[in-house]
Parts: structure tokens; sequence; C-alpha cells
């Protein structure tokens, strides 16, 4: 099993147990071009010319103060995933003007030949820059922090549309991903919560799996060392116990003093 | 020992000074620091006319100068302060109500003042190497020569690099200071919820230490009114940062990143005073994003090249190199690691929750404890996001003499500009001394990288 494996499953799971009126699923297996062809805005690189400023911002989605999540989860087995499926949980876009929504966004990729060594590279597929019109990414870095703005929004942007998005440039920027779904939670904090601690322990994991990649490369992003394996731990040792030493004679020396002074003092 | 340096040191070792000798010996560079900016102050408000950005410049210097002010009347009067960093969470200061003085303020906020570069050399006078960072060794020659006003308490610092903890002994074992309670938190190595959690643990312990010899305290109502207000400032930090986002870039190295920081977190953090400047920085970058304007306001001016400069400004020579940066090449600082990234806004709910995340804040997100604090992964991690978010064309890592801490990731950092297809430029310098490598030669170095990148 990959290291991924189980977290796309904990996903699922997650999906199950909140299926109900507040949930919708929609499933797109169209071609990259059909799915390009059928969304009311343009992708690709450039796609949005300049940023949207919060004058003219239809929702924001993901502040830090309402609720944020994001992961990139990938694995080989691509049986795993269902690809084209877009789960929303929550509201969706048209019904939340001029609302800050807390947003989970968990997106989930196979392919057969992905290994670890492009663990790095995946990640910088949550990283959207300009490739979607009026979908902008806020420069965060530990959350995912967005504005849709209001001139898509009048053309239908809905979450529907930003994954069909997503999954078109996906699929067009890396040709070895072959399967993608994704969720998208905005029904409430503490749902979102929710999705981050079932998550949590992946991050972690990227870290382990980072190191590796990096190590092959002949970098160290990390120190495997600690004082257990220094062989000057003996050297530190001593210092430290002169140092001791050198404490106790002065506070002895210091309460002889005070002694005195008190004796004389009498 | 023939210099003036030496001459002090043997004086201060040979006879101690009384107390009010001390305070007026520390008050004395304090207060040449204090006339440096307030000459500033008087000069930017001659130039208020010429652009918005001068009231920004006049506003800064009013909360900085307003902050020396209170120290010197803390001194002179007797009354508690603090000497401590930017990332000791200066919320729970202010909500204590206690004034405090960052113990690298004149490297960190006034390397461009003329006296510097006879400090630099008196440092090495008094015995300090010059491999050790300048913005290290300063403190250490004001603290050596008695030229630091003495703190109540002070809170050291044990990250991020191998200078830090030889200021905190410094601090622990001069003559003057060696009876001012110190209290530094522990830094862990990792960055995941247990780190977190041990660091705010040591946050409330900091706030203890603090009360035990100040006797300043805070209520929980006090502190969330504080944090609140600084959520506030550092949510406006971020809707400007995103200006920054557009091309051309609404401003350029004279106002941003640099700024933001001091205002966030080097005086009074959590003060409706830096809100305002805050909003009012935001208002004029919409301006000039909406005109399209760029750094430089001139018809024959054009901004060709974005650059993320991963490290301090070079404020010790800022004025000789940046602004031919601009003019010669259209070259524009978009964003640097002191301007990089929002930080954790802090959660009000409880007092756990605030400690919770003022250490995530001061342990993970400020700068430079972010980068070179812990594992190599976000020298890598954030130069893939900058340089996607904000369309950078060059990362500059300027290698600073005294960030050795970089220097050891200088590899991952090249790789990964490889990996995006970005042009990494490592130059070698002191940020704070032109002599370590001279403004020309970082000119040359500069004008050939962009011509050999085909990039001018």
């Amino acid at each position: 099993m990959a290291a991924f494996d189980g977290y796309i499953k904990a996903t699922h799971d997650f999906i199950q147990s909140m299926q109900g009126d507040n949930c919708t699923q929609t499933v797109h297996r169209d071609t990259v071009d059909e799915l390009r062809a059928s969304i009311p805005i343009k992708i690709g690189k450039g796609a949005m010319q300049g940023i949207i400023m919060r004058g003219n911002t239809f929702v924001e989605l993901g502040n830090p103060l309402a609720g944020s999540t994001s992961h990139l989860l990938w694995t080989e087995n691509c049986s795993l995933i269902q690809d084209g499926r877009i789960t929303l949980i929550g509201p969706d876009i048209d019904t939340a003007e001029g609302q800050s929504l807390p947003f989970g966004q968990i997106l989930m990729v196979g392919g057969e030949a992905l290994k670890n060594q492009d663990h790095e590279q995946l990640q910088q597929i949550n990283i959207i820059g300009d490739q979607i019109e009026g979908y902008m990414l806020r420069s965060s870095a530990e959350n995912i922090w967005a504005r849709v703005s209001r001139d898509v929004a009048s053309r239908e942007f809905t979450f529907e549309t930003l994954g069909k998005a997503m999954i078109a440039l996906i699929k067009s920027n890396r040709p070895d991903i072959t399967s993608v779904e994704i969720l998208f939670v905005t029904s409430g904090k503490k749902d979102v919560e929710e999705l981050a601690d079932s998550v949590s322990s992946a991050k972690s994991l990227g870290s382990d799996i980072l190191k590796e990649a990096w190590k092959e490369r002949g970098y160290d992003v990390d120190c495997d060392f600690d004082c257990s394996t220094c062989h000057d731990e003996e050297v530190c040792d001593d210092i430290r116990d002169t140092i001791v030493q050198i404490k106790q004679k002065e506070r002895s020396e210091n309460a002889a003093e005070e002694d005195i002074i008190a004796t004389s003092n009498k | 020992m023939t210099t003036e340096a030496n001459t002090a040191v043997e004086e201060q070792e040979a006879k101690p000074l009384t107390t009010e000798e001390a305070k007026e010996r520390a008050l004395a560079r304090y207060k040449v620091e204090r006339d440096y900016f307030t000459e500033n102050r008087e000069a930017a408000k001659l130039m208020v006319e010429i652009g918005p950005e001068w009231q920004l410049q006049v506003q800064l210097l009013d909360i900085m100068l307003d902050a020396k002010e209170v120290i010197i009347d803390c001194v002179e009067n007797d009354k508690p302060f603090i000497a401590g960093y930017f990332c000791n969470a200066p919320e729970l200061f202010h909500a204590m109500d206690l004034p405090w003085y960052m113990i690298m303020e004149t490297p960190f906020l006034a390397a461009s003042a003329p006296y510097l570069e006879g400090d630099t050399d008196a440092s090495v006078e008094i015995g300090m190497s010059q491999d050790l960072c300048t913005a290290i060794r300063l403190p250490i020659y004001y603290i050596e020569t008695g030229q630091m006003p003495l703190p109540t308490v002070a809170i050291g610092l044990l990250t991020p690099c191998d200078g830090t903890p030889m200021l905190e002994q410094v601090i622990q074992h001069n003559s003057a200071w060696k009876d001012v309670p110190i209290y530094s938190c522990d830094p862990p190595y990792t960055s995941d919820e247990r780190a977190v959690n041990y660091y705010a643990e040591e946050l409330h312990r900091m706030a203890d230490h603090i009360t035990e010899h100040t006797k300043h305290t805070y209520s929980v109502d006090r502190l969330r009114e504080v944090c609140e207000e600084s959520n506030k400032t550092y949510s406006l930090w971020q809707e400007y940062n995103e200006l920054r986002r557009n091309v051309p870039c609404p401003h350029g190295w004279e106002i941003g990143g640099a700024q933001a920081f001091a205002i966030s977190q080097c005086f009074v953090a959590g003060d409706p005073r830096c809100t305002a400047w805050f909003e009012k920085l935001l208002e004029v970058g919409e301006e000039r994003v909406a005109k399209g304007i760029g750094a430089i306001d001139r018809p024959d001016w054009e901004e060709k090249i974005r650059i993320f400069w991963f490290d301090i400004m070079p404020y010790g020579w800022v004025f000789e190199f940046m602004p031919w940066m601009e003019e010669e090449f259209g070259a524009v600082v978009v964003m640097d690691m002191f301007g990089n990234f929002p930080y954790t806004m802090i959660d009000t709910t409880s007092e756990e929750t605030m400690y919770h995340s003022l250490a995530k804040r001061n342990l993970l997100d400020a700068p430079m404890i972010r980068q070179a604090r812990g594992t190599a992964e976000n020298f890598a991690g954030d130069i893939r996001r900058i340089v996607e978010d904000y369309k950078i064309d060059v990362v500059v890592w300027p290698g600073h003499m005294g960030h050795k801490d970089g220097a050891a990731t200088v590899g991952i950092m090249r790789d990964t500009c490889r990996d995006l297809g970005v042009p990494f430029l490592h130059v070698g310098l002191d940020l704070y001394d032109k002599r370590y490598t001279s403004v020309e030669e970082v000119k040359e170095q500069t004008a050939d990288f962009f011509r050999g990148m085909g990039l001018a």
C-alpha cells in the first residue's frame, strides 16, 4: 500500500459520513478538451489577468478564522480514485454572495507511474496561480484561502466549475496523472476541522517523503544527529559538570558571605 | 587599546559607574538614534506633497519615535520595561502594559544610520570576530560598552542562528546585565502540533516570568482585545501583499515588507495606530493598482524584472543599490523575506487558543525564524509558492555573511529554482556593511547575471 492510500480511504469515509441534503456529487469523465469547453471561464497560464481586490470579491473561501484546510493525496493505485468525481459538502458559491465561507479542499490524484520523487512537484498542483479566470488563491502558506470574483460569479461559476477547471488543468499539465477526484467542504468550521483531523498526519508523512527525495538528490533538509550520536558528547558533558561545580562553589561562597554579614549585624 | 570604544570598556571594567552615570551612558546612544529618526521624520514631512507614501513614512516614524520616547522615560524614571525581540509575542507585552525595545533594534531598524560603520568597526576593536553576523555583533557591542538601556526584564532568543545564543550569553554575563532577570523560550526543532503546544507553554512561562519581575499582568479580555487588533493589522497586511502580486507591482523597495514588519511587531503590537497605518498603505496601494502604476510613477519607466529578495533588505547600503536596480533594469523587489506570507491569525476564543496561535505565529511564521529554525524544507517551499504567486523572474539569495544557516541550504534553493525554471542569484555580502562586498561589486554581479540570463 502506498503512503497516502489510507488517507484517501479516510477521505472517502468522511464523504460517506456527510452524505445527505448538504452533499452534492457530480462525475465528469470527459476529455480535457471537453472539460474546457464545458465551463464558462478561461483556464490555463495567464487566464486570470491581474488580481481580485477585496471590492471585487463575490465570495471568500477559507479565511483562517472561518476555517481552512487543504491537502493533496496521491497514489499509484488509480482504482482508489473515483476519477472525475467532484463532491461538495455545504453551500455553493452562487448562494454565498458577500460571505466568507469555511473551506476544505482535498485533491486526490492517481497515476500508475507516480513515485515519491514526484511528491514535491505534485504539491505544486495546489498552487493555482493565474490559471483559472476569476479564482485567486491568496498567498498563504499553511491554509487554502481563495477569492471568487464578481465577474465570474455572474457567469455561474460554481464549485463544479472550479472542480472541472482543476481536473482539466491537472490532466493537461501532468499527463502522468490519469485520475483526479476533488472534495470541497464549506458546511462549517467544525466540518472543516474534522476533515483536517482525518488527514492531519499526511503532512508530516509528506515531509518525510520530501526529506528522502532531497536525500536522493544529495541534500539533507534535516539534521539526523543529536547529542547521543555526537562524538563530542563527552566534552560537552565535562563542560556542563564544570559549570555546575563553579556555580555550586559560587553559591556556597555567597552563602558564607551572607552568614558573616548576618552574624556581624546581630 | 587606543580607540574610544576600548577605552569605554576599560573604564567600565575599571570603575563601576553609578546608576545615574550608567543610565546616562545607556541613553546617550539611544538618544542619538532617536535624533537621527527625528531628522528623518522632518525630512519626510517635507516630502508629503510628492506622494502619500511619504505620509506613511511620517506615520511610521511617529510610531517609532513614540516608542523610543517611552523607553527613555522608563529609564529616566525607573519604570519597568522589557528588552526583547519581535518574535517574543509582543502582543503579550502590550496586554501587560509594558513598553519594550528590540535588542537588535539598531541593525534591524536603523541600519542606514551614519554611525553604523563606526560602531561596526568598534565592535571588532573590542574583540569580536568579523565573521560574526553584524546584526549580532552590534547589540553585543552596545551591551558590552554600556550603550543599551538596561531593562527590568530581558527576553532572550535562542533561535534561529548560531549568533543569537552568543548574544544571549553576553546578556547573561555582562557585568551590568547579569542581574537582569532573563527568560528565553526554548524553541523546539520540529514544527508539528506537539512543538506548537510546547512553545505555547514556553510563552506562558515567559509571561509568568515577566509578571514575577515587573508585577505587571494582563486580563484575558485585555489580551483578547490586543490580539483582535493585531489580527486586524495582519489581515490588512495580507490584503496589501495581494496587491504586490499585480503586474506592475504597486510599490518597489521603498515601501512594503520591511515597514510592514516593523509596524506590526517591532513597537506596539496590536495597537490601533498600527492598524491605521496599514489601512492607509492598502488605500494607497489599491489606488496605484487601479491606475496601473508601478514602483516608479514615470511614463518612460517600465517594470521588467520581478525579484524575490530572500533575506532582510540591505539597509546598510540600500540607497546605493535598490534605486539603481529599478532605474537601470526595471528590476523591482516584489517580495522579500520580511514581507513574506501572512502570519497565523490569533484565535481569540480562550486564553489557551490565544497562546496556541501566538506560539504558531512566533515559532512558525516570524521571518528568519520560519526559514532558518528546524528543517530546511521551508526554504524550498517558500520559494516554490512565492515564485508562482508573485510571478517572480529572479530569486536573489544575497548570502549575508551572518546567515550561515541559510548558506547551508543554498544548494536546495538553487535546485528548487532550477526545477521551477527561475534564475537564482547568490551573491555573498554583508547586508549592513558595504565594505564586506562593495556595492560596485554587487552591482556588477547583478548586472552580469541579469544579462547572462537574458533578462536585460
